[in-house]
């Protein structure tokens, strides 16, 4: 102890650190000594220094925290927490790379999602928590369930051939988010053959346990994803993980269950049962009221998440576990899934704290049977709307087999060959599929500090993960979908990814100038192995009997596919700032990608700069502005190019043994893609932070897109690559809070979250003026970029007008149909926002989110086909009305004013039929989440080992505002790039409500 | 450290030189998938044959008929051309025959392997002349130059080369039997005739026979001598069933046993011209051509091109062909290409044509083409009774479903010769039994439909082609595919001036002349 006498004060050096309520150290904070002139600011680490006399107080204040006084006594540390007067105003940014930023120093715009809104109404797939919380984020969620993937394209579609996905990085690592298949047709299809289920194999970001999540930062511009190089054209999506903190141990239980019912079902009519002469058809005879088929196939599905976490730690070593298990039963019969999580992290501080080490371990096990399938084959739905009218389908509910006598079988039991329907309970029961995945995911990384000015950091991680598939389609199955002995397809593949860096940190003052830089460099190393075989081509000896072994030759087997892919970077930064007033932000990076090898830009550089001013300590200002902030930055990054087009090969073809030769033209000068991508904003705050505005205005241009476009197949080649073409896409968004009554009873939060994207084509390829992205096949729905037009846009058959805009009617009275598909519709939203409240009235905490997309269109292929089987309740309704009112004329020029109504709907419906009639407003406003929640009062659990109860009643897509559509537009066929927009045989979306209980001991 | 991308970028499922060196493989084994893409099932898609014969030059060659109402019955089927289906023929036979071909030719076959050149010339003469007979100008003379577009060639300048890369064939397959007799290099690679060099000799005179009388009315002259030149080659033509052009092998399907199974897709039936003349005819073949109606026990029912279709089953309880009575089309049917009947029809038109060297009178060509085909189909005993018949003629058609596709018999033609009958009556027999005999090969009974105006088909019931098609007159050919406007619009434009007329399905090829 040093001695110390009252009347003669010593000065020393007071240390300490100083954390928020969440224990995260807070650099920034301005500490001075009461009275005095003496000041200074808290490091990065959040640690300050400073020279006081005992008896002295010392004044902790930063923006968005309550200012805090603090005698320093005897002590020579002082550790204090701030406590925050408005959520999430000074908490740390994690930006690229893992690295923390002040909200001050970011020259881009980034929003954070804490834990909180992601797991007060739990999704499976977390990141349809974030749906309608995000600023200029557009999330669908594809139509497979539980286990299914989404699809979240930040800031607008760019890219023709490559992906539009954001990546995905975990505590500072990018994660392997690839999807193992998406339906590539409005059949469904698997990407290589045909006449395969339309499945989506789910992605990487579905697998995680939302419990297990710190936050989620969006980076929503190149510019602040540049350090991810060509990795992260389309922004990056930051998870930070929870990890054990000092103090005392901490057990965290969560148990949610939810109850999923189908949202949103087809009309029928109830009055006109099956023709008499095309017995799939109901455009027969009168008939007294029809049996509900579609109610009595769906079930109430549940959603059943049950998470334990432990934390605990001293100052040198915290640890963190969890164990999530989650069960979803889904609304088509026999489709469950059942997942297992189980994190365990460790870190420690070695060497005088001068050594971190933090480690983490993560192992996934999911298991997805029956996944439902999009698109018309294999699909129950088709078989269960399309079932005539008036007719019972209970007798092929009980009896989904029947015995053929000659072959002693059971096979399928229904009245249609039709390739698009089957009987939905032989599809569920026997035409089903097994999806198991086994990740592990090892993360390791050391720091170590030189001085409190440099430090270096080493990181690696493994994540592999292993998908399996396995269907099982027995004899009996529709002709055009199956041998007569049954299918067998199968698939297995292991994705490895293998990723590592090292980054020096340097963080020093020179006067009124702080640099804080990073130099290092990164590799990623990808593997993929794979084994499909499926016996489509082929054949089964034995029926029903599901081994590789009892596969006829001609069936397709195939180690495909095989894939080993490196990106090697070298990256800096440089944050330099002048008396935190302004701060310049710089970085570079280069990188080489194997993909790019055989051409002669293997190595590619990008540079980012941004600048902010902190307007409000430069300009004097009103007293109600508390903070004012200006920032722009502009950023040009890459997307990387697929493996193998600057080097195709010649291939053996899928059966037989014969050579399969290439005739794609190699691509031997491929660039990879460019986005020049510019960003400015504004931030301010107002009435001591109780109201906070963000506005951002961005353009970006996605240029050097490599398009395979077809060649005159004369030339000697099918395709040929280009680099070309320009994309541009410019947009607003604008985030406002405000804090309308923080009294201690009463506390009512509201955010609002608005983002406007204007994407156009504005070139392709010399001579090239669309691209398509989803072919038409033999239906009516394509999916194409064009120039003039935007990304995405939907091209169907329409009908053939006179000059007057009136229907033509043939001479064989049927509406003429034009010859070529013609834009219909673009499914993306013009604008989308969402309304968050909070509200917490004693310990009663109750909150809602309203969104809205509006703008855009989507097909109703589902409605077109239900309308020309007859079935639809437009088409019994036309029937009653005595025919369709059009404004038609005839081949005689004499005005028709009504059609017959099964000649106009087999016309105009089915999959090939003139899909303008059936493109809807995709603008849709719903309650997408509600909650209510109770936790016991603090004063009840003083004595208690339970130190936090709280039990909310949840709700998620409770209630659609307005919605045109006949399904729910969000609902995605594909997370890919084409099938955007339609709906065919979509699983619907579901109303979910449940009861989640947290409970802390 | 990069030194290993282009290892990582090499996709380790393709073949690489090193592996290609051994058992001659980098040139012959590019062969299997050009022989299996003529009459395509290459990988056994099938759809891919059913979008590049069977919607086409099966349906309008009166064969076939689908019971599925494709496109609410707006399609090919009732004229209306559909242009996602009709660019097949063209894409498939460049990319799948054509480019490997050129690959062969790229890796010196011309010199390294002359025998090897002489088989492709034959199957390239083989795959386009259906192409050109389907569109009329195609890309030949300079197919794989590269760049961004590619010119065509005038149908007739088609014509003439085909008959010069056949005299190759020949010459280079002949000096190889010299020099190596008995030898069977190509034996390992070949889906047809398990190597044998004499084989494919006889297998190109008869495609020049076929070729030289398909231009008959465009260029007699060249016709002529084509034509006797084939008669007179000491190679020889197709005479038995074992010289017939099957391709098998290579795990290769047969695709209208897929498309025609019930339990398969159920998408192609018998035609009611071939219900018309070979219920007319009595004839023997009828059995192993087509199934019976499952709705009509014991009768055999066609169905109408371009009638009104409902929806299945509507229709699909017409005749299927034969995959589950007789069981000529199966799962594993070899695929034919060109028969020795076909060549004792050809010569028996050479001999009407009073042309050198036919080998017989047109009477006894045409009676040993009958011959030969009965053989073909295991019904030679019935021969003389059939070929005997002056009384049958084709039926009337009836739909006992939709009395609106009812029509009277479209001939009046008999089985028997009649020395005394004329030029046209003889040709109109001798084109009747070529058709029935080498069926199901839909491509070549379109073409000489369009050459000789025989069989006398029934025409479409609905004609939904806008008035570019007469139904009397019949589709002439398919229109270009729609892709080559869009990547190769100038050149189209330039082929759109060497047909003649518009680009769509009434303008006649070259050789097909009033």
């Amino acid at each position: 102890a040093t001695p110390t006498f009252a009347h003669t004060p010593v000065e020393q050096d007071v240390t300490g650190t100083v954390r928020d309520a969440q224990g995260t150290p807070l650099p920034g904070v301005t500490v001075q000594v009461k009275g005095s002139n003496k000041g200074t600011q808290t490091d990065a680490n959040g640690v300050f220094k400073i020279t006081a006399n005992p008896g002295d107080v010392l004044v902790f204040s930063s923006i968005g925290f309550v200012g805090t006084e603090v005698p320093v006594g005897n002590s020579t540390t002082v550790n204090i927490t701030l406590q925050g007067n408005v959520k999430g105003l000074n908490e740390l940014v994690v930006t690229a790379l893992g690295v923390k930023k002040t909200p001050k120093s970011l020259t881009y715009s980034t929003q954070r999602i804490g834990s909180e809104e992601l797991t007060t109404a739990k999704d499976p797939n977390l990141m349809n928590s974030l749906n309608g919380k995000v600023a200029g984020v557009n999330i669908n969620r594809s139509s497979s369930g539980a286990g299914g993937s989404v699809k979240v394209v930040l800031r607008g579609n760019k890219s023709a051939q490559g992906s539009n996905q954001p990546l995905y990085v975990i505590d500072g690592i990018p994660m392997t988010n690839y999807t193992v298949q998406q339906p590539n047709s409005t059949w469904g299809g698997d990407g290589t053959i045909s006449y395969a289920p339309g499945r989506d194999g789910g992605d990487g970001i579905s697998n995680l346990n939302p419990d297990d999540i710190e936050s989620i930062s969006v980076l929503k511009g190149a510019s602040a994803s540049a350090l991810y190089g060509s990795q992260a054209a389309n922004g990056v999506i930051l998870i930070t993980t929870k990890k054990g903190k000092n103090g005392a141990t901490k057990i965290d239980l969560s148990s949610g269950f939810q109850l999923d019912r189908v949202a949103i079902k087809p009309e029928f009519q109830n009055k006109y049962g099956q023709d008499p002469n095309a017995a799939t058809q109901s455009w027969g005879p009168a008939i007294n009221g029809a049996q509900d088929n579609v109610k009595d196939f769906y079930r109430t599905g549940y959603t059943w998440i049950n998470s334990v976490g432990l934390s605990g730690g001293n100052e040198k070593m915290q640890t963190y576990f969890s164990y999530a298990n989650t069960r979803a039963n889904g609304v088509i019969p026999e489709n469950d899934l059942s997942r297992h999580n189980i994190t365990f992290r460790e870190t420690g501080k070695f060497l005088d704290n001068k050594l971190t080490l933090d480690g983490s371990a993560n192992v996934i096990i999911q298991k997805i049977n029956n996944a439902p399938v999009t698109g018309l084959y294999f699909n129950p739905l088709t078989g269960l709307y399309l079932f005539p009218r008036g007719l019972n389908m209970q007798p092929y509910k009980d009896n989904y087999t029947k015995l053929d006598d000659v072959r002693q079988i059971y096979l399928q039991n229904w009245p249609f060959n039709e390739d698009v329907q089957q009987n939905p309970y032989w599809i569920v029961n026997r035409n089903g599929s097994v999806t198991e995945r086994n990740r592990t995911l090892f993360s390791a990384s050391a720091k170590y500090d030189f001085t409190d000015w440099l430090s270096l950091q080493a990181r690696g991680n493994m994540d592999r993960t292993n998908d399996t598939y396995d269907a099982s389609i027995y004899a009996g199955t529709n002709g055009v979908l199956s041998g007569p002995n049954g299918r067998y397809i199968t698939s297995n593949l292991t994705t490895t990814q293998f990723y590592g860096d090292v980054i020096l940190n340097l963080n020093r003052s020179f006067g009124d100038i702080k640099l804080n830089a990073l130099l290092g460099s990164s590799i990623t190393d990808t593997k993929t192995k794979g084994l499909r075989a499926d016996s489509y081509n082929g054949s089964l000896y034995v029926a029903n009997f599901f081994t590789l072994q009892n596969m006829t030759p001609g069936s397709q087997i195939s180690t495909e596919p095989s894939r080993h892919q490196q990106l090697q970077a070298v990256f800096g930064n440089a944050s330099i700032s002048f008396k935190d007033l302004v701060f310049l932000d710089l970085t570079g990076r280069n990188d080489w990608s194997s993909n790019l090898s055989f051409t002669p830009n293997g190595s590619y550089f990008y540079p980012s700069a941004g600048l902010s001013f902190i307007l409000h300590d430069m300009i004097p200002m009103p007293q109600a502005v508390t903070y004012a902030k200006l920032r722009g930055s502009y950023s040009v990054v890459g997307n990387s190019v697929p493996i193998y087009v600057t080097h195709p090969v010649n291939k053996l073809g899928v059966s037989g043994g014969t050579f399969d030769f290439n005739t794609i033209q190699p691509f031997t000068d491929l660039k990879p893609e460019k986005t020049k991508s510019l960003e400015v904003g504004t931030e301010w705050r107002f009435l001591k932070d109780a109201l906070s505005f963000d506005f951002t205005y961005y353009k970006t241009n996605t240029t050097n897109q490599y398009f395979q476009i077809a060649v005159p197949p004369g030339t000697g080649y099918s395709f040929r690559y280009v680099n070309a073409g320009n994309v541009q896409n410019t947009g607003v968004e604008v985030l406002l809070g405000y804090n309308l009554v923080n009294s201690k009873f009463f506390k009512w939060n509201t955010t609002i979250n608005y983002s406007k994207n204007k994407n156009t084509v504005k070139e392709l390829a010399p001579s090239i003026d669309q691209f398509i992205l989803t072919d038409p096949g033999s239906n009516a729905y394509t999916s194409l970029i064009k120039v003039g037009g935007s990304y995405g846009d939907i091209y169907g058959r329409v009908l053939q007008r006179d000059e007057q805009g009136r229907i033509m009617i043939g001479a064989d009275g049927l509406p003429m149909v034009a010859a070529d598909q013609k834009f219909i519709g673009n499914p993306n939203p013009k604008w989308q926002a969402g309304w968050n409240n909070s509200f917490n009235i004693k310990d009663f905490s109750v909150s809602f989110l309203v969104d809205g997309k509006f703008g855009g269109q989507v097909l109703s292929m589902t409605q077109a086909m239900l309308d020309q089987y007859g079935v639809s309740k437009a088409s019994g309704d036309a029937r009653d009305a005595g025919g369709v009112v059009i404004n038609g004329v005839d081949a005689d020029k004499k005005p028709v004013s009504t059609i017959d109504a099964k000649t106009w709907y087999t016309t105009v419906g089915g999959r090939a039929g003139v899909s303008e009639q059936y493109v809807y407003s995709a603008t849709v406003v719903r309650l997408r989440e509600a909650s209510i929640g109770y936790s016991l009062p603090a004063s009840m659990l003083k004595s208690s080992f339970v130190k936090n109860l709280k039990l909310s009643l949840i709700g998620r897509n409770l209630a659609y505002f307005h919605k045109k559509a006949p399904y729910d537009p969000e609902v995605t066929m594909s997370t890919g790039n084409g099938l955007s927009g339609v709906d065919v045989f979509s699983l619907p979306a579901v109303r979910s409500f449940g009861l989640n209980l947290n409970v802390t001991f | 450290c990069t030194k290993n991308f282009e290892d990582y970028n090499t996709d380790p499922t393709g073949l690489t030189e090193d592996q290609l060196k051994p058992d001659f493989n980098f040139i012959g084994g590019f062969y299997p998938q050009i022989q299996s893409s003529i009459y395509y099932n290459y990988n056994n898609t099938t759809w891919e044959y059913q979008l590049q014969q069977n919607l086409i030059a099966d349906v309008y060659s009166g064969y076939m008929m689908s019971a599925n109402p494709f496109r609410g019955n707006i399609s090919n089927l009732t004229y209306s051309l559909v242009n996602d289906w009709n660019g097949f023929p063209f894409s498939l036979a460049y990319n799948r025959v054509m480019a490997p071909i050129l690959e062969v030719k790229r890796r010196g076959a011309q010199s390294v392997a002359p025998d090897f050149w002489g088989v492709a010339l034959i199957l390239k003469v083989e795959a386009m002349h259906r192409v050109t007979d389907i569109y009329g100008p195609i890309p030949y003379s300079q197919y794989g130059q590269g760049g961004t577009t590619s010119a065509y060639d005038s149908q007739e300048s088609i014509y003439k080369r085909f008959f010069l890369e056949l005299d190759t064939a020949v010459t280079n397959l002949k000096a190889y039997i010299a020099s190596k007799p008995g030898a069977t290099p190509f034996a390992k690679f070949d889906m047809i005739y398990g190597g044998d060099y004499k084989q494919w000799i006889k297998f190109a005179n008869s495609l020049r026979l076929r070729l030289a009388l398909r231009i008959v009315k465009a260029d007699p002259a060249t016709a002529k001598a084509q034509a006797e030149k084939a008669l007179a080659d000491n190679g020889g033509l197709l005479e038995t069933n074992n010289d017939n052009v099957m391709v098998s092998g290579f795990g290769i399907r047969h695709p209208l046993y897929t498309i025609t199974n019930k339990d398969g897709w159920s998408d192609i039936s018998m035609n009611a011209s071939m219900e018309s003349y070979l219920g007319g005819f009595h004839d023997p073949r009828i059995g192993k051509y087509f199934d019976p109606a499952s709705d009509y026990p014991g009768q055999y029912k066609g169905i109408r091109l371009g009638g009104s279709i409902t929806a299945k089953p509507g229709y699909s309880g017409f005749s299927t062909l034969a995959y589950k009575e007789t069981k000529s089309i199966k799962d594993n049917s070899p695929l034919q290409l060109m028969t020795a009947a076909e060549v004792y029809f050809l010569r028996a038109e050479a001999a009407l044509r009073s042309w050198a060297n036919p080998g017989g009178t047109a009477q006894e060509l045409y009676e040993r083409g009958i011959t030969t085909s009965l053989s073909q189909w295991g019904v030679a005993d019935q021969a003389s009774e059939y070929m005997n018949d002056a009384v049958s003629k084709p039926a009337a058609y009836v739909d006992p479903k939709n009395a609106a596709n009812n029509a009277p018999s479209p001939s009046s033609i008999t089985i028997k010769w009649d020395d005394g009958a004329t030029f046209d009556t003889k040709l109109e027999r001798i084109i009747t039994q070529k058709w029935i005999a080498i069926f199901p090969e839909g491509q070549e009974a379109w073409s000489e439909f369009r050459r000789t105006g025989y069989p006398k088909l029934f025409p479409v019931v609905n004609n939904l082609s806008n008035g570019t098609i007469s139904t009397t007159i019949q589709i002439r050919r398919i229109n270009f595919p729609q892709a080559e406007y869009v990547a190769n619009q100038a050149e189209v434009q330039k082929a759109i001036q060497l047909l003649g007329g518009p680009d769509n399905g009434g303008t006649r090829l070259w050789w097909d002349k009033l």
